[in-house]
């Protein structure tokens, strides 16, 4: 049975959430053991903590992957933000990186069937272009844990 | 995923052999974004309830089992 967050957890993802926004890449188990004075082991204890609370997700090495809407890693999907692309993990999240921050962005989206971009935009706090875009959820939301990365 | 049309939607499950889930307009996403997504990087924030997810789609009046509500 996995242990809940502990506060400090919660403060180690407000690092790696500053962090990727920042320069669109997540710490590593060193910077944030160094960051916060612990031994490497008890830094990755304090990210399987948080991904067992699907605070974020972590990759099968132990590195973060997800700190929802961002990617860690490239997308089919992102956001520019301030002169910066940020990755994101789906089409939602790729809206989620704007309504976050509370910021205009320009947004694309790899077409599935293409692999040509689709353009969109946040201005204003408003939905600009791509008129008639649809999203498909595929897996209900009971199962949206399951396998986060498929979903 | 992002699609131009649900024909495009109904191809792509076809060639993926998948069904169909459910399928939102780019302009109730961006809804449904802002809802679930503004407070993330606030310092208190602790994760989401299942009763506080589902609070937020019958908000957004995502209702039905795929949304996982229990009165459908």
């Amino acid at each position: 049975m996995s242990l809940p967050p502990t506060e400090s957890d919660w403060q180690i993802r407000q690092v790696i959430y500053a962090r990727l926004v920042a320069t669109g890449c997540a710490p590593d188990i060193r910077d944030i053991a160094a960051r916060f004075g612990l031994r490497p082991a008890q830094a990755q204890a304090a990210l399987q903590r948080l991904h067992d609370a699907h605070a974020l997700v972590l990759a099968d090495d132990g590195a973060v992957l997800m700190a929802h809407p961002l990617a860690a890693v490239q997308t089919d999907y992102r956001a520019r933000i301030a002169g910066r692309w940020l990755y994101a993990n789906c089409a939602w999240d790729s809206l989620g990186i704007p309504a976050m921050l509370g910021a205009d962005a320009q947004i694309e989206a790899l077409h599935p069937l293409t692999r040509q971009p689709i353009r969109f935009a946040i201005s204003g706090g408003q939905l600009v272009g791509a008129a008639g875009g649809l999203v498909h959820f595929a897996q209900p939301f009971r199962h949206w844990y399951d396998d986060i990365v498929e979903t | 995923m992002l699609f131009r049309s649900d024909e495009e939607i109904t191809s792509w499950l076809q060639r993926t052999c998948q069904n169909r889930g459910a399928v939102l307009s780019l302009q109730r996403l961006w809804a449904l974004a802002k809802s679930w997504y503004a407070d993330r990087m606030s310092p208190a924030f602790r994760g989401r309830t299942t009763d506080e997810a589902q609070a937020i789609f019958r908000q957004l009046n995502l209702t039905g089992e795929f949304w996982g509500d229990a009165r459908s």
